[in-house]
């Protein structure tokens, strides 16, 4: 189903790019009977303007954390890390007016969950389908970033974040790649009217990316000697704006099945599958100098055909929420406070079920997350951000970063600082 | 203020408010649109985007990173000046910008906001 996804997706690319090829080719000739193929050529790049519209932007980031107890991103609670890295190369094109080809690469180092290779973020291809004075419709294909609430299609990018961690209780930083990116179609459609406001919305089929080690120490646990592999996957959100952007809505849905393969006769797990069908709801309201936002996720998990004695197949449903308030004193100075609720399992919130059955922390069922951070714009080019978290539980902890779950606190704190640049 | 061969006369507050949040990319002619902006922090460009636009100039800087950044659009091109602003917009095909009434002269199209 992956090759074949693929495939369509090649597919749609190529005749997309000939087709608008064929049609300006036929333009240009058509205007120039005279001229030579090359002077063709070079005409149609000048006529679509197609070198003007090359744009190219980057970012790097480079934070400090420390931690009273538990590692984030490294050995922060050794005095802390320079573990959390953050650059990436983004550029993007208009060959033709109604084609967009977009690419991003990112280097991300943050403790033992992320490769620290440069990997390609997204490459695609949008095309608008109908463009009609405020209404449009169109398709990506090709590698792209998951629509899912406001802040998982930038997470990466210090400048677009409210702060240097995002609530970890809905943006994992632990399965992040199995939220960030898909090989994918989306289909999409924006309309904005006078009187109502904007609306867009977008629905998207691909195959998520999940084949890293931090993915899936968080699904199968930690020491498997098998592979995880991402089935056909939906993703859908509706934006809601008032036409002076004070009030956003939006309704964020995706469902995933990843299915485990066993390494060998020696791994005793078994196959099995886990579903995972996130749904969750965003509000925001903006004046010149507040944000008020806030979004809440109920997280459905089905776990079934592993080897019982080894893994609990089950149902089960996780919740998260957040409020966060962000003040601007002016252009130069933001502050922000949050309060971000995670339960791994709401028909367990306080872990006592799992802490029973098994003899784990009941904490690591859990994370009650009070943050407080200032933003500092230096230039519009530099930002340095600091930030205080008061942290009860565990729940969204890296396995990989902190290997033995009994050796964790309950109650942690978390310091962290970062330097960010833009061009 | 517009470059002479977009052809428009006016435009809706709403179409205005959509070209510079990038969403709307082409002219109702098919041309492709080229947005000019001053400096976030420029008094013109906030007083454009609070009178004109109804919206904060915080707001547009979020909208615009999260075209660019998601890979879905691209960012307007910024000029240093009001002066390097007309320059621009009177030389680009399908350029669209703003300018304090002291620089308008003949050669320069004015787009009516309905």
């Amino acid at each position: 189903m992956c090759c074949f996804l693929k495939t369509i997706i090649r597919l749609i690319i190529y005749i997309l790019l000939i087709w608008n090829g064929a049609v300006y080719a036929q333009k240009t000739i058509d205007e120039a009977d005279n001229k030579s193929i090359v002077a063709s050529v070079t005409d149609w790049v000048a006529t679509t303007g197609m070198l003007d519209t090359f744009q190219l932007q980057g970012f790097a980031n480079q934070a400090f954390i420390s931690t009273s107890d538990n590692d984030v991103f490294g050995n922060s609670d050794k005095g802390g890390s320079f573990g959390f890295t953050e650059v990436g190369l983004n550029a993007s094109m208009r060959p033709l007016p109604r084609l967009q080809l977009s690419a991003q690469g990112l280097y991300r180092r943050a403790g033992k969950g992320s490769s620290a290779n440069p990997r390609l973020d997204f490459a695609f291809a949008d095309y608008r389908l109908y463009s009609h004075e405020t209404n449009q419709f169109g398709m990506r294909v090709g590698r792209l970033k998951n629509p899912f609430g406001f802040y998982n299609e930038t997470r990466d990018v210090a400048f677009t974040r409210p702060s240097i961690l995002l609530p970890q209780s809905i943006y994992f930083d632990r399965t992040r790649n199995l939220g960030l990116s898909s090989d994918a179609i989306h289909l999409y459609a924006d309309s904005s009217q006078s009187n109502l406001g904007s609306f867009s919305v977008i629905f998207g089929i691909g195959n998520p990316i999940v084949d890293d080690r931090d993915t899936e120490a968080a699904i199968v646990g930690l020491g498997r000697t098998g592979n995880l592999t991402s089935n056909v996957s939906y993703i859908g959100r509706g934006i809601y704006e008032t036409n002076d952007g004070r009030i956003r809505l939006a309704v964020s849905g995706s469902s995933t099945k990843v299915d485990y393969k066993p390494g060998g006769i020696d791994d005793l797990l078994g196959s099995g599958s886990v579903r995972f069908s996130p749904i969750l709801f965003s509000a925001q309201y903006n004046t010149e100098r507040w944000s008020l936002t806030s979004e809440y996720a109920l997280r459905f998990f089905t776990i079934k055909d592993f080897n019982p004695s080894e893994f609990s197949n089950r149902d089960f449903v996780g919740e998260s929420f957040y409020f966060q308030g962000e003040y601007r004193f002016n252009q130069k100075w933001e502050a922000l406070l949050r309060y971000d609720v995670l339960f791994a399992d709401r028909s367990d919130r306080k872990g006592k079920r799992l802490a029973r059955s098994t003899g784990l922390p009941a904490h690591t069922q859990f994370a009650k997350d009070l943050t407080v951070g200032l933003r500092w714009n230096v230039t519009p080019k530099i930002m340095i951000r600091a930030e205080y978290h008061r942290i009860n539980g565990t729940g969204w902890l890296s396995r990989l970063d902190n290997p033995d779950i009994l050796d964790t606190s309950k109650n942690w704190n978390l310091f962290a600082a970062q330097l960010s640049y833009r061009f | 203020m517009i470059h002479p061969d977009v052809k428009e006369e006016s435009v809706s507050a709403n179409l205005l408010r959509a070209i510079f949040s990038m969403r709307v990319k082409n002219w109702p002619n098919g041309m492709l649109i080229k947005v000019f902006v001053l400096a976030d922090e420029d008094h013109l460009h906030h007083d454009f985007s609070k009178d004109k636009l109804n919206v904060f100039p915080y707001q547009l800087r979020q909208v615009w990173d999260r075209l660019v950044f998601s890979g879905t659009g691209q960012a307007p091109t910024k000029v240093s000046s009001s002066d390097e602003m007309l320059v621009k917009v009177v030389n680009t095909p399908g350029a669209v910008g703003y300018i304090e009434t002291a620089y308008i002269n003949d050669n320069i199209h004015i787009l009516q906001i309905k």
